[in-house]
């Protein structure tokens, strides 16, 4: 196919467990002809009815799961792009979203909306993906795609509105009722290929008119021409109604639904015809990209394949040819042979193998242009990562990157385990900057850490489950730190000067809480007190004491050191005797500097339907939250609170339980806060008694 | 030492108001101004006057998100704290903040039930018991009378002091009460109704109702770059 960006789909497929997410793909890499069988999730044993994905993956060799699948459907190419199901809010499901123009909703017609399903639309609605609904498992017992429609209305408030009804239901469904062309959809065949339209059965004319009376009526909120036809009473085009309801659907304001039952091979093509037809080409989405050059100011992206390249690195694949990597170019085009910036890493990179994935298979392309999806061999980047045209200096996330406000220690089960949890963390701080791992000199254990409780739960068992390694965690850790309240005077005199070569030094300076730098050093020295030779192992010295508090051991931040006087020996003076010098003086000092502990506040936003808004509001306020607000949102509500992290832990399981599941939270680093004189007490206790059993 | 007491020295005194609450427990008050004059910075500055003297503030907005509220709140609190060169001003924000409460609605979604609701979950659990109120969008509308009256009530019930603002419009004459014509059906709810008018460069703090001010003359203003209430 040639590269027409209007006939192109970077789609993703979103639902609940269980709501036939797998049996769907299927079905349309099937019809697109990806796959030349159908092979059934549940066996007729019965045996594979609780396979996920990735186990199925295996057993058949294709990329369901893969970062991105392509596949062909009247004349458009759609790329489906793997969403992360978990529901932590980490930067690699910000990144996947990032990645989609538009989406599919999978519901089940007889569960509705659950949990998961508000989940998953949360995180459409927050980086304002548009959907279609697909109601599937209208073949099942209590199926009832209407209620569904109006669970969408109620519970996700979309304006949701029928596109199609079923002929029949449950065990007797044997097809749709498209209400754009008033025509009945039958699929026959072994798998449901040969789609046969027919005239619409006498018994569902009423309700066909009716609906589609609906319809049209929603849609020509988005249709001025469409009002005008209504109004003239002429007649009006399937055209006409197309139109309005993608108007609807590009701005979110709108959700059409399509039913049927993907496992009886019903419905499946309409939702394709809806995919290309409704959903977003990439030229009608508004990308933006942080400029570094101008304190990360955002720049809107045209889908121009003459611009200058700005492409994201989404996902990495370890193949057998070494480091796949996964890329979605947003404006440019990359072309192999050509050179491209890394911006995170101030790299130049010259592009070789360009590839476009397929079910099973790669196809080796020359170009990857504007709004497409591609995979470039043998590039050494992150996950994350932004490609530029050299001399632009756009990126398409943020540079920031916090520091880890949580850790947890882990020790592989076996020596099998040992390997593959090295490779694992090798990958995983690779694709998430803000996963970090590292050796404890002292305990030889591994440590990992990240911005949550949530975010490292899912990397453990990403170990478990996508590299085999067994590792047992320990408790999580919150990353405490210390600082100084009042400013205090330090003057100390290091001196060893009884045999061998002496050492003889005096630093005298005071020390101040400061907010805006973690460490400041002045030096007010005049007269040559202390010779500036010295100065620098001086400030070596103090710097040295910042990394373990001299009161709980944690971190040592917003402190200001002036030194104004001091002494030196002729002989004795030395770089050695000043940085011990200065490491007395910051303990002398610090020990009248009333230090206090920082323990991280997080902000902490809850999502949850109204009925459970008390009971969320109470978890948080039990958990020294300071509920900051909240916010009406009709069947929803927001909570907004600042909790400290150490009372986060098992946050999630609470909530759920609180809230039957269907209230979820998200939580970031706010600031650091001085704990409350109680739980310092209890801190201190905790680690004097660790201590002791170290001992 | 915090220096509050500068932030204390009642402002409203010039306007015939000893006590800074203006209005009585279960009493209502008003700000009336046009779109954009300073309604929402003038009742911040009321929440914060009141936040500084510890008394518990719900804000409850119908028009925009939490964290828009809290920008108000830290941004009229800087100007504030810049204005009488308060140090440590952290310290006193941080304390500030635990006697606030932001709720905001979906215009449509708000009701005078609901709002009942959420403020009985939150002193029920022991989060959070207002003292004062104010609540800024709400509908001067044919419904606003009933409404009123419920709110009126629930305000004697827990002695609540309650402030709205409302947006008035250019071209509406007054009422014959020197109101605007919406909110003269409703003006004897009401204890104490401000008006902000702009004149000039400066807008004037006028009462049409309560205090000592005539729609005349004012002995209050708000900096216009500031948005803060000063004296003539």
């Amino acid at each position: 196919m040639g590269y027409d960006v209007k006939k192109l789909r970077n789609i993703g497929i979103s639902a609940h467990i269980d709501s036939g997410k797998t049996t769907l793909t299927e079905r349309i890499l099937f019809y697109t002809k990806r796959i030349y069988a159908i092979h059934d999730v549940k066996g007729k044993d019965g045996v594979g009815a609780t396979m996920d994905s990735m186990e199925l993956e295996k057993e058949r060799g294709i990329t369901i799961a893969s970062a991105a699948t392509y596949c062909e459907w009247n004349n458009h190419e759609i790329n489906i792009i793997d969403t992360p199901g978990h529901v932590d809010f980490t930067i690699e499901v910000e990144r996947s979203l990032r990645v989609l123009d538009g989406a599919i909703l999978v519901l089940c017609a007889v569960g509705g909306v659950q949990s998961q399903s508000i989940t998953v639309d949360q995180q459409m609605k927050r980086y304002k993906v548009p959907c279609i609904a697909f109601i599937n498992k209208c073949d099942r017992s209590g199926s009832n795609p209407f209620r569904v429609i109006d669970q969408l209305k109620e519970k996700l408030g979309h304006n949701a509105v029928a596109m199609q009804i079923p002929i029949g239901l449950e065990a007797d469904l044997e097809g749709v009722i498209d209400l754009v062309s008033m025509k009945a959809f039958y699929f026959d065949g072994d798998n449901g290929e040969n789609v046969r339209i027919e005239d619409i059965p006498e018994n569902l004319l009423a309700e066909s008119m009716d609906r589609r009376e609906e319809l049209i009526d929603a849609a020509s909120m988005y249709s001025d021409e469409l009002t005008d036809v209504i109004l003239e009473e002429k007649e009006i085009t399937e055209e006409l109604i197309i139109d309005a309801v993608r108007k609807g659907t590009l701005t979110r304001e709108m959700t059409p639904v399509f039913m049927g039952s993907a496992y009886k091979n019903k419905g499946v093509q309409p939702l394709l015809n809806a995919v290309t037809k409704l959903l977003p080409c990439p030229s009608d989405v508004e990308n933006e990209a942080l400029d570094m050059d101008n304190d990360e100011a955002s720049v809107i992206l045209e889908s121009d394949p003459q611009k200058p390249v700005v492409a994201l690195a989404f996902k990495l694949e370890e193949g057998q040819y070494g480091q796949l990597t996964y890329i979605r170019v947003y404006q440019g085009t990359i072309a192999k042979g050509t050179t491209v910036y890394n911006v995170r890493s101030g790299k130049k990179v010259k592009i070789g193998r360009v590839v476009r994935m397929h079910a099973d298979n790669m196809e080796d392309i020359k170009k990857i242009p504007a709004g497409y999806i591609g995979a470039l061999f043998g590039i050494d980047c992150a996950s994350g990562d932004t490609f530029t045209t050299p001399g632009v200096n756009l990126s398409m996330t943020s540079m920031f990157v916090p520091d880890p406000v949580i850790s947890l220690s882990i020790v592989p089960n076996d020596n099998k385990a040992r390997i593959n949890m090295s490779k694992a963390l090798g990958r995983f701080t690779k694709e998430d900057p803000t996963f970090k791992t590292y050796v404890d000199d002292e305990t030889n254990d591994t440590i990992i850490q990240g911005m949550g409780e949530l975010h490292l739960e899912v990397y453990v068992e990403r170990m478990r489950r996508e590299y085999d390694a067994e590792v047992t965690t320990g408790r999580p850790r919150v990353a405490y730190r210390e600082t100084i309240t009042r400013k205090a005077e330090f003057n100390y005199i290091h001196k060893k000067q009884t045999g061998g070569a002496g050492q003889y030094g005096r630093v005298a300076g005071y020390m101040e809480p400061v907010t805006e730098e973690d460490f400041m050093f002045e030096n007010k020295i005049v007269g040559g007190k202390i010779p500036t030779q010295f100065i620098s192992s001086c400030e070596k010295g103090f710097r040295l004491c910042l990394a373990k508090g001299p009161k709980m051991e944690f971190p040592v931040t917003g402190v200001k050191v002036t030194i104004n006087d001091g002494a030196s020996h002729a002989v004795d003076s030395s770089e050695m005797a000043f940085q011990a010098a200065a490491r007395g003086a910051f303990l002398e000092g610090y020990a009248k500097a009333k230090a206090v502990i920082h323990e991280p506040i997080m902000k902490v936003v809850v999502e949850t339907p109204t009925d459970f808004q008390g009971a969320a509001m109470s978890l948080l306020n039990q958990r020294r939250g300071m509920i900051v607000g909240s916010q009406d949102e009709g069947t929803q509500s927001v909570i907004e609170a600042n909790v400290p992290l150490a009372e986060m832990f098992g946050f999630s399981t609470v909530l759920r339980s609180s809230t039957q599941g269907k209230a979820q939270f998200t939580m970031e680093l706010g600031s650091y806060k001085q704990v409350p004189q109680s739980v310092a007490e209890e801190l201190i206790k905790k680690a004097e008694s660790e201590k002791k059993s170290k001992a | 030492m915090l220096n509050i007491d500068i932030i204390l020295n009642n402002p409203f005194k010039a306007m015939g108001y000893d006590n800074e609450d203006l209005i009585p427990e279960g009493g209502f008050g008003a700000v009336l101004a046009r779109a954009g004059v300073g309604k929402t910075a003038f009742l911040v500055q009321l929440a914060l006057r009141a936040l500084l003297r510890n008394k518990n503030v719900l804000h409850v907005s119908l028009d925009d998100p939490v964290n828009k509220v809290g920008l108000w709140y830290k941004e009229v609190f800087n100007n504030l704290v810049k204005q009488y060169n308060i140090k440590q001003s952290n310290q006193l924000w941080e304390a500030m903040l635990p006697h606030r409460f932001i709720m905001t609605f979906k215009a449509e979604g708000f009701s005078v039930p609901t709002l009942e609701e959420r403020m009985t979950d939150l002193s029920e659990q022991d989060i959070f018991s207002p003292q004062i109120v104010v609540i800024d969008g709400f509908l001067f509308d044919e419904s606003a009378q009933k409404w009123l009256s419920d709110l009126k009530a629930i305000a004697r019930k827990l002695s609540l002091h309650v402030w709205f603002a409302m947006r008035t419009h250019r071209h509406e004459e007054p009422a014959s009460d020197g109101m605007p014509v919406p909110f003269s059906n409703v003006s004897d709810l009401f204890d104490t109704v401000i008006q902000l008018q702009p004149k000039g460069k400066e807008i004037h703090v006028l009462s049409l109702k309560g205090g000592t001010s005539t729609s005349d003359s004012s002995a209050l203003c708000l900096d216009p770059s500031t948005m803060l209430i000063k004296k003539q």
